[in-house]
């Protein structure tokens, strides 16, 4: 990161801090709009393809004790951060959450991480700055890549070029919380391939599925960290891979996809540098249930709850996920990416693989 | 004794000799035996019953005369026993009545009256004689002087129980401080185990006769305690005495007035005897009298052309060597007249027949005497009766429902005909005696039609058909008939029941009013906030009543457990038996979280710091006993005492409310205040400039009226001529931010005298303070200025008077 980013981030905190200093001096009582972060409130933008949040706003006001004391937190954060950002330092939210311990103001302590989160989320809208140029961390970021794929990191101990395949072990490249410091040099790949779960990450990496088909397997550890959404974008805008996801054929799977794909809703603020709108759902479809005759458990009455939830949810509303969530509640059944093992440990890699992504063109 | 065995044989013999152990009992022998029964069953309660007749005598008898009770209560342990020792300053009583007062049970001057009064029967205060003299044998002390006389007299006296009569010990005259008044001393067993009742019937006797003065001593107080009258306090207002109303009289009662009365007529009776009972209200009494005691005629439709019956030919034969001409009119013209009503009962009929007999009998020369009369009306009624079934046929229908077949209705219409035939002459019945025909008839087409008639639609026949019965012109029996005529008099007691009379008059009635019961509370009860409540009149049982209820809240009051009821009935404390008593009974099954106060599960007496107070005021407060303790469960003084009490409790609700949106107010207030200087610090700490103010944003979040304090120094070229050292300009910014007008009265007391005042405003000075006065008054939204100048040095403290607190922010 360029020490501009840093002092811009900085200068857009002290501004947002001056508007509340502002305030008070006209006698208005401070106040800070964002936008409502709920499913009702997205929106689709045709221009960047992706889900942004749309015009309600709600208002933290100090008008009354609640919103007041919101607000005083802001303000001990945007101090904290800025002072962070002028010292080059990072931290990551939890510790954000427990220095608050020793701020002087007994109001401006968060009483639980949501808390601090959530206040990080606003700032960050607000001041159009992300946590990473914040130098905020989340507490785990852990996701992997294993492909034909070269590239430069920026580490505190200088410049790194690695290999994705050849400098790395069976773990895969880690992937660094600030994806932006990343450089690619070069790369064999034909497709990206984001997989949910570490178990069937592992079997495509022995099956040496990465080599046979030069595919950049992105391990997304169940819900994606923002780097690794981030990432994956760069993968495709950058290096114009096609980028496919595979994931469990149930519906918090399903969640999975459109977040890489369409952004989540509490960070759709950053639709345009996180969601990759092209990325396509390799499986497990729930016609793929049917077709390939995998064993299933019958949904939960939260599943069923899920998927009818996803229905409503804008991001779903195309004829594809509509018949796919109608016939996974018509057949009552969900499947695991790891049951395709019961054909035999190869038969993802030999047949399930490579039909799906032939019927979806990548291959 | 003898068994009962052997002495058969001998019957006359046991007659006698059990007449001779069977005598007439003493009134006050009986209650010698039955103390209990007025509140004498111990020796803790005997004392404050004793306390509690002697002191509502001593209220009535002052208030009587017109003259505000000064009464003094002392109750002095004497070793074996006690001494109960009450004075009044009353009118006094005259010597040849005070033995019967003290020593007569049953003597008084209320007990027949309808108009409020503390004591009613004349038992009390001679019955607590009788439990004095009972327990310790003393005679009782009494002193009474009457205005103007020179000495008092003095009595001691005891009660002959076998015979009611007082017993004069010893008689005499004695001096005494008080002008005029009666004290009473009595000596009995007792203790003091009731105090807190005692402590307690004094104080809510002070609370509920606010122009009282009342002394309390007793053994354990080391001075007597005062009760103070409330300023101003009026006497009650004098009521009257009233006549029953015809709603309250039961039948005994009723016989005796009927046996009483001068009256000849029932019309003149009611009017003379009763309340309310004008000659239209008697007029509809003897109608509904009739009614009941005659039956009402059945009134049958004019026969229609079509029909077989001929009014006209039947009178026509029934009229003989009247000539042609005469006997066609007279004939042709009853039916003319018949036709023209829409029905017509038996006594109609007769007066038409008559009316005709004289216009025809006039025209044509001829007299239709009474005889031909006769026998036209009964030829006519012989008309109009031919055919019932197809005239009740159509009542029936119209009563009973839809549902009902054409069969039963017309079933049911013909058996009723026939019941009609059958039943009194003229087609005549009581409500009663209709309800047993239709039952008969409804039974028998149930069983032969197999229909069902329900309870509703015979009721709904009976409606039908009175509707178009019509009341008798018959005259109603004598005065001197019914009082000796049981039923005729309880057919009389009904019709007054049924008939629609306005309420009894209240100036029998001598409520406290809701300001007297308000300040009664307010004298008694240290709390911050009192509410009353007097309801208009009602009336139970033909005696008119007033329901008033109080409640204090707050302050001084005990705040752990129940709140305090205070019942009252006719201003005489209520001290026993409080389960038993409607007041409670109402006060529990109010739902008190609606008026915001805490009552566990629901129901029963509410919790917190409140008292609550129920007067009931009536020419007869229904009690559940002789004692006087407890309030009868009567429907409509229910009802009142819940009203009243929902009266007082809507204002309390609303105090309440407003208490807690200032507490809550004062909370977010606390609250702001503390954040907003933390977040102005931060700020500054963040931007690198100076701390924000941080006053307007705090006054505008809390819709607070700010008042805030600029100093300005001014250059000395602008002061006035004279002017001493360099001075300042000190301006008070008044900003209203409340949604209404604020008029605050702002005083500044400065320590050197200001000049240029502005807004009218003036310096008084004070020992060398000046206190600067505005009463400025700030629309909603808008700001006042208001300005002075005053030397360099001097110090300042302003102070912002008629805004509440939590609403008020001042920045010095």
């Amino acid at each position: 990161m360029s020490a501009d980013n840093e002092a811009q981030a900085q200068e857009k905190l002290i501004d947002l801090a001056a508007e509340f200093y502002d305030q008070f001096d006209r006698g208005e009582i401070p106040s800070m709009s964002v936008p409502t972060r709920t499913k009702s409130n997205i929106v689709f933008d045709e221009d960047s393809e992706v889900w942004v949040y749309g015009d309600r706003e709600s208002t933290r006001s100090a008008n009354s004790v609640r919103g007041a004391r919101k607000l005083l937190k802001a303000i001990y954060t945007i101090d904290f951060l800025a002072e962070q950002l002028n010292q080059d330092r990072s931290s990551t939210l939890r510790e954000l959450y427990y220095l608050s311990e020793s701020w002087d103001a007994q109001e401006a302590q968060f009483s639980n991480q949501d808390e601090s989160n959530q206040l990080v989320e606003d700032l960050e809208i607000v001041s159009e700055v992300t946590r990473e140029d914040f130098h905020m961390r989340p507490e785990e970021s852990g996701a992997t890549i294993m492909g034909p794929l070269y590239l430069r990191e920026q580490t505190r101990r200088g410049e790194r070029d690695i290999h994705c395949q050849e400098d790395v072990g069976e773990g895969g490249y880690q992937i660094p919380n600030n994806p932006d410091t990343i450089e690619f040099l070069d790369n064999d790949a034909d497709f990206v391939l984001a997989v949910e779960t570490g178990g069937m990450r592992d079997r495509l990496v022995e099956n040496g599925f990465d080599d046979d088909y030069n595919a950049i397997i992105v391990h997304l550890k169940g819900q994606p960290a923002r780097a690794t959404r981030r990432i994956t974008k760069r993968l495709h805008d950058e290096l114009d891979l096609p980028v496919t996801v595979f994931a469990d054929g149930d519906p918090w799977s399903y969640r999975i996809f459109s977040s890489v794909a369409y952004g989540s809703i509490k960070s759709a603020h950053l639709s345009d540098y996180l969601a990759t709108p092209e990325a396509q759902f390799v499986g497990i479809q729930p016609s793929d249930i049917v077709e390939y005759d995998l064993p299933t458990d019958p949904l939960s009455d939260s599943d069923v709850n899920a998927l009818e939830s996803e229905l409503d949810d804008p991001r779903f509303q195309t004829d594809y996920w509509e018949e796919q969530i109608e016939i996974q509640l018509d057949i009552g059944k969900k499947s695991e990416q790891q049951s395709l093992a019961s054909h035999g440990l190869d038969f993802v890699t030999d047949t399930y693989l490579p039909e799906r992504l032939t019927a979806m063109g990548v291959l | 004794m003898p068994s009962i065995q052997s002495t058969l044989g001998e019957e006359e013999g046991i007659a006698e000799e059990l007449a001779q152990s069977q005598r007439q009992i003493s009134i006050a022998e009986f209650f010698e035996k039955n103390k209990h029964m007025l509140g004498f069953d111990s020796g803790a309660r005997g004392l404050v019953t004793a306390v509690k007749e002697a002191v509502d005598n001593a209220l009535d008898a002052t208030e009587e005369a017109d003259i505000l009770p000064d009464i003094y209560v002392e109750i002095d342990d004497t070793g074996d026993y006690y001494t109960l020792i009450v004075e009044d300053n009353g009118p006094g009583i005259t010597k040849e009545q005070v033995p019967k007062v003290f020593g007569k049970l049953l003597y008084g001057s209320r007990f027949h009256s309808r108009e409020q009064s503390r004591g009613q029967q004349g038992i009390g205060i001679s019955a607590a004689v009788l439990y004095s003299q009972l327990t310790s044998g003393k005679p009782a002390k009494i002193t009474s002087r009457t205005k103007g006389s020179a000495e008092a007299e003095y009595f001691e006296l005891v009660i002959d129980t076998d015979e009611n009569e007082p017993e004069i010990r010893k008689e005499g005259t004695t001096s005494w401080d008080r002008t005029h008044g009666t004290r009473i001393e009595l000596e009995m067993e007792a203790n003091m185990r009731a105090r807190s009742q005692l402590i307690r019937y004094m104080k809510h006797t002070a609370v509920v006769n606010p122009h009282a003065r009342l002394t309390f001593k007793e053994p354990s107080m080391d001075e007597a305690h005062q009760f103070e009258r409330v300023e101003d306090a009026d006497l009650p207002a004098k009521t009257e005495e009233i006549r029953p109303h015809p709603h309250g009289v039961e039948l005994g009662t009723l016989l005796k007035m009927l046996a009483g009365t001068d009256s000849h007529s029932v019309s003149g009776f009611v009017q003379s005897e009763f309340t309310r009972v004008g000659k239209k209200t008697a007029d509809s009494i003897l109608d509904n009298f009739r009614d009941r005691h005659f039956g009402r005629e059945m009134a049958w439709r004019a026969p229609q052309p079509h029909d077989d019956a001929d009014v006209a030919r039947a009178v026509q034969q029934a009229v003989a060597n009247k000539g042609a001409d005469a006997t066609n009119a007279f004939a042709d013209e009853v039916t003319r007249k018949v036709e023209a009503r829409d029905r017509v009962a038996h006594h109609e009929l007769v007066e038409i027949v008559a009316e005709v007999a004289d216009e025809v009998g006039d025209d044509h020369g001829v007299t239709f005497g009474s005889t031909v009369q006769e026998n036209a009306v009964e030829a006519g009624w012989g008309e109009l009766t031919a055919d019932r079934t197809a005239d009740l046929y159509q009542l029936v229908d119209k009563a009973t429902s839809t549902r009902k077949d054409d069969e039963t209705v017309h079933g049911l219409a013909e058996r009723l005909a026939k019941r009609f035939e059958k039943g009194r002459e003229r087609d005549r019945a009581t409500r009663k005696e209709l309800r047993e025909y239709i039952d008969r008839a409804a039974d028998q087409t149930e069983e032969y039609d197999d229909a069902t008639i329900g309870d509703t639609a015979r009721e709904n026949v009976v409606t039908e058909l009175r509707s178009v019965m019509v009341t008798v012109p018959d005259d109603v029996p004598k005065v001197r008939d019914l009082a000796d005529d049981r039923d005729a008099t309880s057919e009389l007691l009904e019709a007054m029941r049924e008939t629609d009379i306005i309420s009894p008059p209240t100036n029998c009635l001598s409520p406290i009013t809701a300001d007297l019961v308000e300040a009664g509370l307010r004298k008694e009860y240290d709390a911050d906030f009192y509410a009353a409540s007097s309801r208009d009149a009602d009336v139970h049982g033909g005696d008119p009543f007033v329901v008033e209820a109080g409640i204090a809240y707050g302050g001084d009051l005990e705040a752990e457990g129940s709140a305090e009821l205070l019942r009252f009935a006719n201003r005489v404390p209520l001290v026993y038996q409080r389960g038993a008593c409607a007041t409670t009974d109402v006060v529990k099954s109010i739902g008190w979280r609606n008026y915001n106060l805490d009552q566990p599960g629901g129901s029963g007496i509410p919790n917190g710091p409140a008292v609550i107070m129920v007067h009931v005021a009536s020419t007869n407060v229904p009690f559940t006993s002789e004692s006087k303790d407890a309030v009868a469960n009567v429907p409509e003084i229910e009802d009142e005492i819940e009203l009243a009490i929902r009266e007082a409790a809507r204002e309390l609700k609303s105090y309440l409310n407003k208490r807690k949106s200032l507490q809550k107010r004062k909370k977010k207030q606390n609250v702001i205040a503390s954040i907003l200087p933390q977040m102005a610090e931060k700020l500054a700490d963040v931007t690198g400039k100076d701390e924000p103010q941080y006053g307007d944003a705090l006054a505008r979040i809390m819709n607070n009226v700010l008042v805030e304090r600029e100093v300005e120094s001014v250059a000395p070229e602008e002061q006035r001529e004279g002017g001493e050292a360099a001075g300042r300009k000190v301006r008070l910014v008044v900003e209203n931010h409340t949604n209404t007008n604020e008029s605050p009265d702002i005083t500044d007391i400065v320590s050197a005298e200001p000049t240029n005042l502005s807004n009218g405003a003036t310096a008084v000075d004070m020992d060398g303070e000046w206190f600067i006065k505005w009463s400025p008054t700030v629309e909603s939204g808008d700001e006042a200025v208001l300005e002075y100048d005053i030397a360099e040095d001097a110090s300042f403290d302003v102070s912002v008077e008629g805004i509440e607190d939590p609403k008020l922010t001042v920045n010095q």
